[in-house]
């Protein structure tokens, strides 16, 4: 057994006739509102008629067309470590060992002046 | 659509799969989905936000983000018009957050969007309804005015905006009976 529909249902089959462009009254009908709700339906009407949506300005249109065509050529990382995990590991490993030698060397030359300063001191 | 339909099946045919999936095949072709969502996302982010600076920030935010998850959308029930949406109610939710508490008003910036008419009379009397619409609209709560500016800016249907909203279409239905309701209230209808 199927259920009636509720007044907000039956409403909204009304709200789409009339984004369908059907008149007030057969769309209140075509949905099978109350009487009492047609009010509710010319309003509805009166909405989507004075709801005007505003267009873009040209400008931020045109700027905004630029950014994504920037975006779209721009390499996506992640996507890119996502086909290529093999690589992703062996550029992981590389930037690693890179890092490491770097701060050994870093280490170590900090040390030798250390030493050379500590040398000049009790000279 | 068509007025016998079951509310909320729309979503089964989304006439933008085609260019959908031109997009996730090759990201270029996503400029025809830009170029024909761009004033409805823009309208949707301007009458929620009030500000053409704002809504062009959050608009601008929506598409960049859009592109960048383009090959993530899928085709499980709900459109991509609802998925673009709910990326755009997202960066609104975000805006509203750090925007200035000060502003009160927020379709304070709608004014310029009175018909234009000659008849001076004609023009006052407009001007006196888009500010009447502008303050009830404004009244209603945040849930009933995104559904309100939803469903009559940019005609999605109540199965949409609950996939934007997060709420079932059951309950879009009633937010929007009770938004229409208060708006007559507040209209005097």
């Amino acid at each position: 057994m199927s259920k009636s529909p509720s007044a907000a249902e039956r409403l909204d089959r009304a709200v789409d006739g009339i984004l369908d462009g059907l008149s007030p009254r057969i769309a209140a009908a075509a949905g099978g509102v109350d009487v009492a709700a047609h009010p509710l339906v010319e309003l509805a009407a009166d909405l989507r008629t004075r709801l005007v949506p505003p267009p873009a300005a040209p400008s931020f249109e045109a700027r905004l067309a630029v950014r994504l065509a920037a975006a779209d050529s721009a390499p996506d990382p992640l996507a890119w470590a996502l086909r290529h995990p093999g690589r992703l590991i062996v550029t992981g490993a590389v930037g690693s060992a890179v890092g490491v030698g770097v701060t050994a060397y870093a280490v170590w030359r900090n040390s030798r002046r250390a030493s050379g300063a500590h040398r000049l001191l009790h000279r | 659509m068509s007025a016998d339909r079951v509310p909320g099946e729309t979503s089964s045919v989304d006439g933008d799969l085609p260019d959908v999936r031109a997009a996730q095949a090759n990201r270029a072709a996503f400029a025809i989905l830009y170029r024909r969502y761009l004033d409805p996302v823009y309208g949707y982010c301007f009458y929620l936000l009030g500000d053409h600076h704002d809504a062009e920030d959050a608009t601008e935010r929506t598409f960049l983000a859009a592109l960048g998850a383009i090959e993530r959308f899928r085709d499980e029930g709900a459109t991509f018009r609802s998925w673009l949406f709910r990326i755009a109610h997202n960066q609104l939710a975000n805006a509203l957050r750090t925007r200035d508490r000060q502003r009160t008003d927020p379709l304070d910036g709608a004014q310029e969007l009175t018909a234009a008419s000659d008849d001076p009379a004609r023009l006052v009397s407009l001007a006196d309804d888009a500010r009447r619409l502008r303050a009830a609209l404004a009244s209603l709560s945040e849930d009933r005015r995104q559904v309100v500016v939803l469903r009559f800016v940019d005609g999605l249907t109540a199965r949409e905006i609950g996939v934007v909203l997060g709420r079932s279409d059951g309950a879009v239905r009633v937010l929007q009976h009770r938004a229409l309701r208060e708006l007559a209230v507040l209209l005097e209808r």
